[in-house]
This record gives structure tokens, C-alpha cells and sequence, in this order.
């Protein structure tokens, strides 16, 4: 040990299968398969057989008897039987005189050799006993008890089979610290019943030869073990291995913690769950104490019984909870698909995601909104949790039991969850399912301080010891929940998968909606041209005609009539605007937008020009001040500005000097430009209804005009996201502002 | 023979064109004719246009909106073959689509005029077209 160098994995170092001594109550001797010949035997065996060590090693096995009353052919027929079988187990004991005192042989192959040990044999009426205690413990494990009551029988059973003075149940917890379940004890003693044990206590090599070697003794931890002694052939690298021996020293570490705490002997029944060490029954005696075979034989029985009842329990407990929660994915599942609704589906329906887990609280963050269940943090904290889980490398779900240590933050709301259970729906969208478990606050009473000392040993060399002190020392545990189960996990990650089939699904009949409405849009589209071309083609006939009336006929028509004919004229003029700029309006929504940089100077100009023929009978004037360039579609830029300045000549034809002022600037992310002029205006109440389609205000029935014009103005600024406002007042005029931000993405 | 060939199915547009035409008091001939396979069996001497011949007409003027064989597809015959490739093709359509337009162009119409939709502006269209295409345009004649 004092060879190693200091670090607080030393105990996990310690080689301390192959420390090269037995317990001295018992004597060891291993021999060849082939050959039965000697190669290795303990020190003391010169006790059992009245020969030194050094003469035997090397020798046929038989030579082991020579100073006995057994004859040695004995022994090799016995290892004949063994060999045969190629089995020692049903064999186990071999009850053996030797110079009058009975011993238990007991024999096993391990690593190309066979190892025979021989221990003292205990009083023989005690096998009665311990047949009744085990059928005892097996109508216990029978009968349906608490986990509690059946561990505590079992460690009364237990104590009355090796008459030890403390006999423990320690269970292991997941990070392998253990803690005292149940208890049964000598009056005199003090309890350690709910006394929690760092996991360094039993390091991890140690936990490997528990689930190896089940029942474990230590008979005397004040004896001087016995060296193991090999023949002069033996390779010096390869030291008998005692994994399976029963008679293995105990590590000098583990002496002196037994020794610090007052035990002088002790032994060990490995619990054992689904192949891991689930817990240890654990006996200790203030004075040496030994077992023998069938008793501890017995105890390993009785402890084989328990596991086998905590897999069933456990397993069962499991069941039930799976099947809960099975159910309720099912429901989940079946709401989920019949109203295609994933927020109704899993939060406003009878069974909600609360009901997946044992949290007590949920939330599920969806299309940018916070639903909440039960006990859960803020609106406001959920979704900065949300914001934080795509910078963690959680891609389907995240478990926690102590949040607060992943998420510092998680601290403010710990009172409800300390415990997080995640699934990711939509990292993108940062779509989360939530529960929370609350903090449980834990006092953990340890046996003594669990942060081993290192000392400094007189020869200056620093060295970790078992601690002196196993008075009890609380430790107090926050931020933590109770764990999430498989179960729960399981349950939470099938529920992703449902919830992400009907969001795929959905997403795909939108994919499938947009392709309809494209061949929607297609149709319209030719339906437009159509419906544009067949109407105006009968729309030009009434219209020639008219004129040909007029025309030809005209003179032979009283004045009534012919204003009559002017009249179906101006009709038709009308209705051709109007199809023609609904056929505008509905190109505006769909054609693709160039965007390119407008020269806003040359456009308004060419605007001008137009407008000023049209309006030469009367006092117009169009001031153009700055001109600013703007990113846009051409065609649809030079209609915008053609419609609002359009619109501000119409609406200034009664003024007696119409005066309209267009004018832009820049902005550090817009160009803005206004229209201005000095019209009859119109009320702001009627604002709202500017842009509709067809809508036309009070005061503007005098004057033509369809009530699209604005609405095609609209649809464009809408195209390039941008903005459009006005002010005005009754005869005061009109502005209209429009704005098209710097860059635009069609 | 004839100089302008107007082919349009709507009765009332050919009247109105014949009106007009008649107002011009020009010397031109014309012809109106309401379907695009007979104006194509015409202008290359099939079906029961065989074995008659005549000289091209000077404008062809062409609706688009044809019931049957479609404007465009008037077109495209008549350039594939030899004797009508240059003919002069006008197209008069009340369609102002750009598709319609570049559709009309692709299949290699001289020009695409908008028809006007009202008696006065129609005949001063005519008028015009009358001017430039059966008296400034030079053409192939190709027999």
C-alpha cells in the first residue's frame, strides 16, 4: 500500500484477490489437475498436517497425509470424483477427520489449478436449525410483505443462522454510496439504521468479487494471516489467485476499518438485482466469530431467496408503473390522432402528458406558447429553458435529477423543479415537452465524514486511511429531485415519437395544401386572363356599336337619346377599368418580384409627363423633390406610383391650383416616400377602410375610379415588405407615405 | 386576291372591322374569314383552296381567341412552310397578357397589337395599319 502513490483511488487499486495470505483459521493447498502435484500451500499447514510447508511443495498431493491416520489414496480418489465430473460444488463440503478433529474440505478449480481449503467444522445439530430458518425465509419471501418488513426477517433470519451481534441490510445507491435499510442488533449496540456510507467504502474491485463470491467471512480481523507459500518453479509473476477461495485475507485497508470500528469479525451476503450488486447484508461481531460452511451455505440461501423476491418485487413494480403509463401513451396516442390537435391533444384533454411520469408539473412550449400542468416553473422560466436546451447536445430528451447543477438558473424554481424530463420536438422551433419534479430536500446522515483524510504517515509518506470516526455526519442535499425511472423515460421517449409522427404528417397535408393552392393560384390565373378576355370582347361590342349609333345614326336621335348612348359608353369605359385592374390586383399577389434599383428620378418624371397630358385643361402642378433609389420591382413600383399619384390628380380635379409634392429620403434601414397633395381629403375615420378591395369613401363618389387602385398600391407594398400610411383632412388634402425597407426578400 | 386577310370568329368583331373598313374608302381588298384552318388551307392551297391560285395578301391579320385551331397554331403552320414564312402575320387580340404577347411572338407574329374595345380608336388603328402595312412595308413575295 505505502508503495502506491497517494491519490483517493487507492483503495480501488489495492490487487486484493491475489494478496498472498489466508485467513489463519483455515489451511490451503494447491495442486495440478494433471499431475495432483503440490505447488502451492498455506504456512500454517504443518497445524493440519504435521509437515513443514517446504517438504510438501513439489510433492504428489498424497504426500500430504503421510503423518496421518487418512490414508492419501483417499484424498485422490476424492479428486478423481471431482475431476471426472469436472464439478467440486456438489461435493462441497467433505467432512474430514484428521488426528481426531473434524474438518470441512472444500474444493474448486480456478486458472488451471485446484484448491483445496480446509476450515473448521461447526456443531452439527445446527443443521436442523438452519433447516427450519430456510423454510421460514422461504414462506416469507412467499407471502406478500413490504420490501422493509421482508428485509428486516431477513436480517433477524440471518442473525439467528450465524449468531452475529449485527447483522445490516446496505443498500447501494446509483453513484454506489449505500445506506442502512433495516437492522437487527444486539440491544447494546448503537444503530447505524439509516446511516448512509460513502461509496469508497467498498471500492469497486471489491463490489466485483461480491458479485463473484456471494457470502464472504472474516473470522478473526486481529488473527495474523497465513502466508502462501509456492513451489521454487513457480513463476514469481503469477501469484495464486484466491477470487474464489473461502479463506482469502482480508485486505490490511479493510482490517483496519473494521478495526476502527470496533468489529472483529464480519461477513458479507451479496444482494444481488438483475445481475447487479443491489445491496449487501452485512454482519458484524465485536468479538472473532466463525461460521462454518453449511451455515453461511444456508445464509447464501436465504440471501439468493431475496434477490430472487427483490427481481420479482422490483419487476413487478416496474410492470405496474409501465402499464400506467403505457395506457396513458395510448391515450395520448389515440387523442393525438383523432383531433390532429397536438396542444388539445396533450394538454387539454383528459389524459394530459402530466399523466406520462410521476412529475407534478408539465409544460409543453408549441408554436411559440407555454402550456402549463400542475406545479411548474413561470411562464417566463420555461421559456428560457427552452432557450437553453438547443445550446446543450440534447437531441431526442434530457433527464436530470439535479437541474440545477446542468442550468444554474433552475435554482430559483427548484421548489418545483429540481427534476427535469425533456423531449425535443423541434430544436429549431425550440418545441419542448417539460415535467418537472420538485427538490426533495435529503438529510443524508453519514457514517462518519465521508471525504476520506490523507495522512502522513511517520515515515513521511502520505497515505489514505479508513476513517476513525463512523459517528453519524449529516450532510444536507439540495437542488435534487427524486430520479426518473426507465419507465418514465421510456414512456416520455414513445410519446415523442407519436407527437412528431402527427406534427410530420401534418406538416406533409400543409406541404400537400400549398401544392393544391399553387394549382389553385394556376387555375385563377388563366381563369383571370379568361375571364378578362371574354368579358371585354363583349364589353367592345356593345361599345362600337354604340359609337356606330352615335355615329351614323345620330342625327335621326333626339338629344335624350343620344346622352342616353353616351351614357352606355361611359359604362363600358368603367367596367374595362375595372376588369383591367382587377386583372392587376391579382397579378400583383403572384408574379415573382425582380427586385432591382430603381431610378426613382426616371420614373416619377415618366409619371409626370403621363399625368400633365391628360390634365392639361387645368392648373396642375407635380414638384418632385429628393429622389432616393429604391431595391424594388420595377413594374410593380412604377404602378404603385402611378396609382397614389394618380389618385392625388383625381382627387385635386375641383381644386383651382392643384399642387401635388412627391418627395423621398432615406432612413438607416428604409427609403420613404410621400405623396402630398391638396385635394378634398377624407375623413381618418374612414381609414380603415383604405385599402379594401372595392371599398371607396363617401366623398369620393364624384369622381370615377373603381376602388382597387389602393388596394393593388397595398398588395405591392405588402410584396416588398414594406409600409404603407396617411394622414389627412377633409379639403385640406391628403399624404400618403410609403416605405420599402433597404433590402427586400422576396 | 386580296390584301388584307382578317381572321376572326366573333361575327361582331369582323362586322366592326368590315365597317370600318368600308369607312376607310381606301382601294385595299379584304377578307374576313371565322376559322384558322381555313385561313391556313387558303394562304397554302390546300383543301379547297387546291389548285386555285393567288397571291398572298399583303397583312394577315390574326385573333389569337380562335375557336378550333388557335391563333398561334396558324401561325406556327404558316412559317413552317415555305411560300407563307414571310407572309406578314399581325396579331389583334383583346389579351394583353405577356404570355399571350411573347407566346405570339415565339410563334413568329410580326407584330401584337391590343384590340381597342372602342369604334373610334379601332378605326384609326385600321387606318394606320392600312398605311404601313399594304403601302411602307417591303415584302418577300415568294409566289
Amino acid at each position: 500500500m505505502n508503495s502506491l502513490p497517494v491519490d483517493l483511488t487507492n483503495c480501488e487499486r489495492e490487487p486484493i484477490h491475489i494478496l498472498g495470505h489466508i485467513q489463519s483459521h483455515g489451511y490451503l493447498v494447491a495442486i495440478q489437475p494433471d499431475t495432483y502435484t503440490i505447488v502451492h500451500v498455506s504456512d500454517n499447514i504443518a497445524e493440519l498436517v504435521g509437515i513443514a510447508p517446504t517438504q510438501l511443495l513439489g510433492q504428489p498431493v498424497q504426500a500430504l497425509l503421510a503423518e496421518t491416520s487418512v490414508p492419501g489414496n483417499t484424498l485422490v480418489e476424492l479428486l478423481n470424483v471431482g475431476c471426472r465430473n469436472d464439478s467440486w460444488d456438489t461435493m462441497n463440503p467433505n467432512r474430514v477427520t484428521l488426528n481426531g478433529q473434524v474438518w470441512n474440505l472444500i474444493i474448486h478449480q480456478y486458472l488451471g489449478l485446484i484448491l483445496l481449503e480446509w476450515e473448521p467444522s461447526g456443531d452439527e445439530r445446527n443443521a436442523l436449525i438452519n433447516q427450519q430458518l430456510l423454510a421460514q425465509a422461504l414462506t416469507e419471501v412467499q407471502s406478500s410483505r413490504t420490501l422493509v418488513d421482508l428485509l428486516q426477517n431477513t436480517a433477524r433470519r440471518v442473525k439467528t443462522i450465524i449468531g452475529f451481534d449485527r447483522v445490516m441490510v446496505y443498500r447501494f445507491g446509483a453513484d454506489w454510496h449505500g445506506k442502512v435499510i433495516a437492522e437487527e442488533k444486539d440491544d447494546d449496540l448503537e444503530p447505524y439504521l439509516g446511516l448512509h456510507y460513502p461509496a469508497s467504502d467498498i471500492p469497486r474491485q471489491a463490489r466485483e468479487l461480491y458479485k463473484i463470491n456471494l457470502v464472504r467471512l472474516i473470522a478473526d480481523a486481529t488473527s495474523t494471516p497465513s502466508k502462501i507459500l509456492s513451489d521454487s518453479d513457480w513463476p514469481s509473476d503469477r501469484p495464486l489467485d484466491l477470487t474464489h477461495s473461502v479463506l482469502r485475507a482480508v485486505s490490511p485497508v479493510h482490517i483496519e476499518y473494521l478495526r476502527n470500528m470496533g468489529v472483529q469479525a464480519s461477513m458479507s451476503i451479496s444482494l444481488m438485482y438483475r445481475g447487479e450488486l443491489w445491496g449487501l447484508i452485512s454482519c458484524h461481531n465485536t468479538t472473532p466469530h466463525f461460521v462454518d460452511y453449511p451455515a453461511r451455505q444456508a445464509a447464501k440461501f436465504v440471501s439468493q431467496l431475496l434477490s430472487a423476491a427483490l427481481e420479482f418485487r422490483k419487476d413487478e413494480e416496474d410492470k405496474t408503473n409501465l402499464l400506467q403509463y403505457t395506457q396513458n401513451g395510448q391515450r395520448l396516442h389515440e387523442q393525438l390522432i383523432f383531433t390532429d390537435d397536438v396542444v388539445r391533444a396533450l394538454v387539454k384533454s383528459p389524459v394530459t402528458v402530466l399523466n406520462m411520469t410521476e412529475a407534478t408539473g408539465a409544460a409543453l412550449v408549441f408554436n411559440d406558447k407555454v402550456y402549463q400542468l400542475g406545479q411548474t416553473p413561470d411562464e417566463a422560466d420555461i421559456r428560457a429553458l427552452a432557450d437553453w436546451l438547443p445550446t446543450t447536445d440534447t437531441e431526442t430528451f434530457l433527464e436530470t435529477s439535479q437541474l440545477p447543477n446542468l442550468y444554474p438558473p433552475a435554482e430559483a424554481f427548484r421548489d418545483v423543479g429540481a427534476g427535469l424530463l425533456a423531449i425535443e420536438l423541434s430544436r429549431e422551433l425550440k418545441e419542448y415537452v417539460f415535467w418537472f419534479k420538485p427538490e426533495q430536500i435529503q438529510e443524508v446522515t453519514w457514517a462518519g465524514n465521508p471525504d476520506k483524510p490523507v495522512t502522513v504517515t511517520s515515515d513521511g509518506q502520505q497515505r489514505i486511511n479508513p476513517r476513525t470516526s463512523f459517528a453519524a455526519w449529516i450532510e444536507i442535499v439540495r437542488n435534487t429531485s427524486s430520479p426518473w425511472s426507465e419507465a418514465e423515460i421510456g414512456a416520455v421517449v414513445k410519446l415523442r415519437e407519436d407527437i412528431l409522427q402527427v406534427v410530420t404528417r401534418q406538416a406533409n397535408e400543409i406541404r400537400l395544401l400549398n401544392q393544391r393552392l399553387q394549382v389553385a393560384y394556376e387555375e385563377l390565373d388563366a381563369f383571370s386572363y379568361t375571364v378578362s378576355h371574354d368579358l371585354r370582347t363583349p364589353l367592345s361590342s356593345i361599345r362600337c356599336y354604340s359609337e356606330i349609333l352615335l355615329e351614323e345614326y345620330g342625327a335621326e336621335l333626339n338629344p335624350d337619346a343620344q346622352a342616353l348612348f353616351q351614357k352606355i359608353i361611359d359604362s363600358t369605359d368603367r367596367m374595362r377599368s375595372l376588369i383591367r385592374h382587377i386583372l392587376y390586383y391579382s397579378r400583383m399577389g403572384r408574379t415573382d418580384l425582380s427586385t432591382e434599383k430603381v431610378d426613382m428620378r426616371q420614373l416619377l418624371e415618366g409619371i409626370r409627363e403621363e399625368i400633365m397630358v391628360t390634365a392639361k385643361d387645368r392648373s396642375l402642378q407635380i414638384d418632385i423633390g429628393e429622389t432616393p433609389a429604391i431595391s424594388a420591382d420595377p413594374t410593380m413600383v412604377l404602378q404603385l406610383f402611378t396609382n397614389l399619384i394618380g389618385n392625388s390628380a383625381k382627387y385635386t380635379r375641383l381644386t383651382p391650383k392643384a399642387v401635388i409634392q412627391v418627395n423621398g429620403r432615406q432612413t438607416d434601414d428604409e427609403v420613404i416616400y410621400s405623396v402630398e397633395d391638396n385635394g378634398i381629403g377624407f375623413d381618418m375615420k374612414q381609414a380603415g377602410k383604405m385599402f379594401d378591395l372595392f371599398k371607396r369613401l363617401e366623398n369620393a363618389r364624384q369622381f370615377e375610379g373603381t376602388g382597387v387602385g389602393l388596394a393593388i398600391v397595398k398588395r405591392i407594398i405588402n410584396r416588398h415588405q414594406g409600409k404603407i400610411w396617411f394622414h389627412s383632412e377633409p379639403d385640406r388634402g391628403t399624404t400618403f407615405s410609403v416605405a420599402f425597407p433597404l433590402t427586400t426578400h422576396a | 386576291m386580296v390584301d388584307v386577310l382578317y381572321i376572326e370568329d366573333n361575327p361582331n368583331d369582323a362586322d366592326i372591322f368590315s365597317r370600318l373598313m368600308q369607312k376607310l374608302n381606301r382601294p385595299f381588298t379584304y377578307t374576313v374569314m371565322d376559322s384558322g384552318s381555313e385561313a391556313v388551307d387558303y394562304l397554302t392551297g390546300q383543301g379547297r383552296y387546291k389548285n386555285q391560285p393567288h397571291s398572298l395578301p399583303k397583312l394577315v391579320l390574326l385573333d389569337l381567341n380562335l375557336d378550333g385551331l388557335s391563333g398561334v397554331e396558324v401561325v406556327q403552320q404558316a412559317r413552317s412552310i415555305d411560300r407563307t414564312r414571310f407572309v406578314p402575320i399581325v396579331a389583334f387580340s383583346t389579351s394583353d397578357s405577356p404570355r399571350d404577347i411573347k407566346s405570339a411572338y415565339e410563334a413568329g407574329v410580326n407584330a401584337y397589337i391590343v384590340k381597342p374595345g372602342s369604334y373610334q380608336a379601332t378605326g384609326t388603328l385600321l387606318s394606320k395599319l392600312c398605311d404601313f402595312w399594304l403601302e411602307n412595308n417591303a415584302r418577300i413575295d415568294t409566289k
